[in-house]
């Protein structure tokens, strides 16, 4: 009972889980794959000019990629899109593709 | 005073002479209106990612100065006013600089902090510095989205 208070997380979301014991610790490891990659990689700094890093956070379209795809935290989510505002204004970016 | 980041994009069939002519306009005329000027920087032509005033490449200038802010407007002024600049984009960069240097600073204490608590628990160990250091790596990570 304690165990499972544990981590009420994985036993409710996710009831194959809940007998495979042995596993959760790893498994939900697993599961939780969506990690910032601005906190992993303890870059501060979201610079506008930094073109290279924007374009893996904004899709195909132009469009700024949601946190909940991209697993970017809340912070860094914000300066994020600061980031991306600036360089579409200054043309680095484009506001929507072409064609 | 404050520290100013300029981002301007010249016409890409300026040739190179008159711009860099225009920059060092610009130089003197910050340094004159008090202003110091920190870096100047050329990026040179690049694509831009959408159509200016039908241009679809531009060369861009990149200047670094601590100024007042009424200089910067005089200096925004005189890029609008400007036949060959395009677009251009005035950021502030000193508070942005003290939250990175003070996000640096926390980082740096905190990692000292670890690496001088760590040793005392796994002393224990023969690998010490060893274990040490990937104590001090390891909780960081998931220690991490929780502060932010």
């Amino acid at each position: 009972m304690a165990e499972f208070k544990g981590r009420p997380g994985s036993a409710g979301q996710r009831p194959t889980g809940g007998d495979k014991a042995v596993v959760s610790q790893k498994k939900q490891y697993f599961r939780r794959k969506k990690i910032c990659r601005f906190c992993v990689e303890k870059m501060d700094d979201i610079n506008y000019k930094d073109v290279k890093t924007l374009h893996a956070f904004v899709a195909e379209r132009g469009k700024i990629v949601p946190r909940r795809i991209s697993g970017v935290c809340a912070p860094h989510q914000r300066r994020l899109t600061d980031a991306i505002k600036k360089a579409r204004n200054i043309a680095l970016l484009p506001f929507a593709a072409q064609n | 005073m404050r520290i100013y980041e300029e981002l301007f994009i010249v016409k890409p069939d300026v040739p190179e002479e008159e711009v860099d002519q225009f920059v060092e306009q610009l130089r003197t005329q910050l340094t004159a209106a008090g202003a110091t000027v920190d870096k100047v920087e050329k990026w040179g032509k690049r694509r831009l990612a959408y159509r200016v005033d039908k241009y679809r490449e531009g060369a861009y200038v990149l200047f670094e100065f601590t100024a007042a802010p009424d200089t910067v407007k005089e200096l925004e002024r005189r890029l609008r006013v400007s036949d060959m600049v395009i677009k251009f984009l005035t950021v502030r960069i000193d508070q942005t600089r003290k939250r990175l240097d003070k996000r640096k600073k926390q980082r740096d204490k905190r990692a000292a902090k670890r690496a001088a608590s760590a040793p005392p628990a796994p002393a224990t160990v023969p690998g010490a510095p060893q274990s040490a250091a990937h104590a001090a790596e390891a909780p960081a990570m998931p220690g991490q989205p929780k502060e932010n």
